[in-house]
């Protein structure tokens, strides 16, 4: 195993493969990685030379992964909440937010969207909900 | 779709604008697929949603969004027994 930047990648495996161990890479930007490191595909993680695991690190510590790329989706939805903006609501209520028929299911969202939020509600002390409530026209509940 | 940037945002001349900022009073409006354009940080609007006018002080994360964003025109569905209550 090597650790990277606090993720622990496999040694066996193609480094690409490899690479989307990471919170923010996938097959599409390790594979990126790979060409500008002129690394070949079959390349293992175990196969590397120092050197290049060097300029591989230095290529990640420049991007945004794993706490860093989760902090700031988190903060992106909080703004959008704290707004007031129907999008930030979509997210509140768990519902799609790119205006997704929610007749049916709408499963991806009811399982992904409140959570963020929900987890992060203790984020709000300058504006409670009362009074995003009253935003939304008083009496009704959001 | 986003829209083209050769067309630039769309947005509404409020010709009270500046008067409303510095009296502090809100522009009632219809016209909610109009951008928030920075002139408007300050300003007080009644975003109409359709039923009634929302009231909406712009700041300025806002800028860049449109009116309409900020006046929801879908209330949450609450269930009801019968339907006449």
């Amino acid at each position: 195993m090597l650790h990277l930047l606090g993720v622990n990648l496999p040694d066996q495996k193609i480094l690409s493969v490899a690479l989307t161990y990471f919170y923010g890479i996938g097959p599409k930007t390790a594979e990126g990685i790979c060409n500008r490191l002129c690394i070949h595909r079959q390349c293992k993680l175990q196969e590397l030379s120092e050197t290049q695991i060097n300029e591989l690190s230095e290529v990640l510590s420049k991007m945004t992964l794993e706490a860093d790329l989760r902090r700031q989706i988190k903060d992106n939805i909080i703004r959008l909440r704290t707004m007031g903006t129907y999008r930030g609501r979509r997210h509140h209520l768990g519902l799609p937010v790119h205006g997704q028929n929610t007749r049916n299911n709408a499963k991806t969202a009811r399982k992904l969207n409140p959570g963020i939020l929900r987890r992060h509600y203790h984020v709000f002390p300058d504006r409670p909900f009362s009074s995003l409530a009253s935003l939304f026209g008083g009496s009704r509940s959001i | 779709m986003t829209r083209s940037v050769w067309k630039g945002p769309y947005f509404v001349n409020f010709p009270n604008l500046k008067q409303a900022i510095e009296r502090n009073i809100p522009i009632k409006t219809d016209v909610r697929a109009c951008t928030i354009l920075p002139s408007f940080v300050g300003a007080r609007f009644l975003i109409h949603n359709g039923n009634k006018y929302l009231p909406l002080a712009v700041t300025e994360d806002m800028v860049g969004r449109k009116l309409g964003e900020f006046a929801p025109t879908r209330g949450r569905f609450s269930y009801r027994q019968t339907k006449n209550k």
